[in-house]
């Protein structure tokens, strides 16, 4: 126990007072909230500031519609209409567009009862979604209102009838409504599912490259002399965990600190509100945890087999392609977070830090579940680590060529 | 008094090739004792058994008569062949947690890391990263290491490759004191003019078997003086001598390999007659000839 434990403190203060501590420390969060805060306010302000025309038959329609597109502040739009619009119009509106002095035009026709009418979207970038979806919302609005009024009904009348509803969501924890943005908790998953997968793999690559620094220094052959190989893996996987967890409670009480501060109100009111609970920063602690122990066992096993970096990173995938999956899971997992699917993915030891953790945020899967799933990686670390530890025992001993399966299955024989 | 290490019998095998075929040897207290043999003679797998890196197939290990257990490596100071310290490491801090793993406290092993940087003349290196110093300082600070815990036993795998001349006399005059103070040491080596030196016994070893082991001036009796080395002055008839086999004549400085058996004090009577004697040497062999009349004999064989 003695030796596991200065083991562990040496590898603990080397990395702490190590530059790449104190870089990563500062430039993660910097590029976490960069890549975040472009997204977000990307998302928000998409297709704004567009220079659009509408031409239309029906000057009244495209006077509403005009009105419609202005309401809406985050799109500041510029409007101009012609109407009513000839067909000459529209070679003229194509070449402007053309000549870019336009974003596009809004070609709308109704017929003269007003019972049909058509509209076309004309720009110069397609696939501009938001705009897109403004006008098509705005031309709906515009239309009912129109026909309202045709049907003599008041203006006043018609605003109230035509006013949107906005929806208020509120998640249900233990039969209570409980207020919240539902946006805020998508995003509180997002970024804690990313800094869990982000900071495991990390962790994880971070031990094998230190197997693989103490094989290339040979200063295991000192060490072996002394201590058992088990007890120094251990050590090492202690000591490297501890730092992990330091840097990320580094992180929680700077975000904890940030928060309460008036710069944070100010960006905040915005409506992009984040929620975390206690009960999910200590699963964020615990599946951290256990997803490092496993990404690590495996990794310093397969650097013992390894006598350079470079032969290392050929087993990068075997983290990559689980994080991957988890993610190409992500929108699945918010949006049915008790379907089958993503119980079974949730319990997946590779997957099951990322993903039960997407569920946990988005509605809190029963306790058995994730009992279970936490049983299930404890398991599956403990058989990772038993097979790496005999692995590596042998391995680290090893020059030459990197180690084959088939070798490697004769190094688990092995007393 | 038990032998400090005992191999009895130890064979070792990795896949297909056989690192060490039942090797015996013991090591007293109090004796330096030189392990010998070429490249990949299993010298390294030999020493791996000892030391618990590495367990032996068959045979078994005794250290400070009792059979091998983990308990014991606290007394026994290994020096790897192939150097290895934490680059990013201050020395002294090194030095403390080599010292704590081996059970020593941490004061205790701060003094006795700032003594032996005193004694090996490295007082200015303490507070340095270890990849700062020189690889001649490094070598040094990996000496201490193994030292720091006051062996019984000491291990050392060519331990003065890489120094220069002053440095290496200063490690060797450091290990004559130990082996003064009673602790064994080991040590594997090319340099056969150092173990000629310094060791009491040897063993020598070639693909993986010993071929050749015992006291050193045991071993070296069993080789005949048979070379002379001779410098004269005047009448060289002398060199017709029925006693030698063989001569090379430098102007003056002659080699002389003599007949087996043969009498080398007739020869020198029969010069001091006929010319002016300012040398008349009966060489012994020395290890490097016996070593390669062995290791070649064996591989001839």
């Amino acid at each position: 126990m003695r030796d596991i434990w200065l083991i562990a403190k040496r590898e603990y203060l080397e990395q702490i007072r190590g530059k790449a501590f104190k870089v990563t420390t500062i430039l993660i969060p910097v590029v976490f909230v960069s890549i975040f805060s472009i997204s977000f306010f990307a998302s928000k302000n998409s297709g704004s500031g567009k220079h659009i025309t509408i031409a239309a038959n029906d000057p009244a329609l495209a006077a509403r519609v005009r009105d419609q597109l202005l309401t809406d502040k985050d799109a500041r739009m510029i409007v101009d209409v012609i109407a009513p619009a000839a067909d000459s119009v529209r070679q003229q509106l194509l070449t402007e567009v053309d000549e870019k002095q336009l974003d596009g035009f809004l070609w709308l026709t109704t017929e003269s009862d007003g019972s049909k009418a058509s509209a076309t979207y004309a720009a110069h970038a397609s696939g501009d979604f938001a705009t897109t979806a403004r006008l098509s919302d705005a031309v709906d609005h515009a239309v009912v209102q129109q026909r309202l009024t045709a049907h003599g009904i008041a203006a006043s009348d018609v605003e109230a009838l035509t006013s949107d509803v906005k929806i208020h969501t509120e998640q249900v924890k233990n039969g209570k409504e409980v207020s919240s943005s539902a946006f805020g908790t998508f995003w509180a998953a997002y970024i804690m599912a990313f800094l869990l997968s982000f900071t495991v793999v990390m962790y994880g690559m971070n031990v094998g490259r230190s197997v693989i620094q103490e094989k290339t220094s040979r200063i295991f052959e000192v060490m072996l002399a002394t201590v058992k190989p088990g007890d120094m893996l251990a050590g090492k996987l202690i000591g490297i965990g501890a730092v992990g967890l330091s840097q990320l409670a580094i992180w929680a009480i700077a975000a904890a600190i940030f928060s309460g501060s008036a710069l944070a109100a100010s960006l905040m009111s915005g409506g992009l509100k984040i929620q975390v609970s206690g009960v999910e920063i200590a699963l964020f602690a615990i599946y951290f945890l256990l997803g490092y122990a496993l990404y690590s066992a495996l990794f310093a096993g397969l650097a013992a087999t390894c006598d350079t970096e470079q032969e290392l990173q050929q087993y990068a995938p075997l983290a990559a392609v689980p994080i991957w999956l988890s993610f190409g899971m992500i929108t699945f997992i918010v949006s049915n977070p008790n379907s089958a699917l993503s119980v079974a993915i949730s319990m997946f030891p590779p997957c099951a830090p990322i993903t039960m953790f997407l569920r946990i945020a988005s509605q809190f899967p029963p306790l058995w579940q994730i009992a279970l799933s936490l049983a299930i990686m404890a398991v599956s670390v403990y058989i990772v680590v038993w097979l790496s530890s005999r692995i590596y025992r042998v391995g680290i001993l090893m020059y030459g060529k990197r180690a084959t399966i088939p070798e490697m299955l004769r190094w688990l024989r092995y007393s | 008094m038990p032998a400090v290490v005992e191999l009895d019998r130890i064979s070792k095998s990795y896949e297909k090739k056989v690192a060490v075929r039942e090797l015996s040897l013991r090591i007293e207290a109090g004796t330096m004792f030189g392990l010998l043999g070429p490249n990949g003679s299993g010298k390294t797998s030999s020493i791996r058994m000892m030391v618990g890196i590495t367990m032996p197939d068959s045979g078994s290990v005794s250290l400070l008569g009792k059979p091998f257990a983990r308990e014991t490596l606290k007394q026994v100071g290994y020096l790897p062949e192939e150097r290895g310290l934490y680059k990013k490491m201050k020395v002294l801090d090194q030095l403390i947690f080599m010292g704590e793993l081996r059970g020593l406290d941490k004061g205790t092993a701060g003094r006795r890391a700032h003594n032996w940087c005193e004694r090996l003349q490295i007082l200015e290196a303490v507070d340095k990263k270890t990849e700062e110093l020189s690889k001649g300082m490094q070598q040094k600070i990996q000496f201490i290491s193994t030292l720091m815990h006051d062996p019984e036993l000491i291990i050392m795998d060519e331990p003065f490759s890489g120094l220069d001349p002053v440095n290496a006399v200063l490690l060797q005059d450091t290990l004559i004191d130990l082996k003064n103070a009673g602790k064994a040491i080991l040590f594997s080596t090319h340099r056969m003019d150092q173990v000629e030196k310094l060791c009491d016994a040897i063993c020598l070893i070639n693909a993986g078997q010993a071929v050749l082991s015992g006291g050193m001036r045991e071993v070296k009796s069993r080789y005949e003086r048979d070379r002379v080395v001779l410098q004269f002055e005047g009448d060289n008839s002398f060199l017709q001598h029925p006693a030698i086999a063989e001569y090379k004549d430098y102007s003056g400085h002659v080699e002389i390999k003599l007949h087996p058996h043969a009498d080398a004090q007739s020869l020198l009577r029969e010069a001091v007659e006929k010319a002016k004697i300012y040398k008349f040497e009966l060489v012994e062999p020395s290890l490097e000839e016996i070593f390669i009349q062995t290791v070649g004999e064996k591989v001839d064989a």
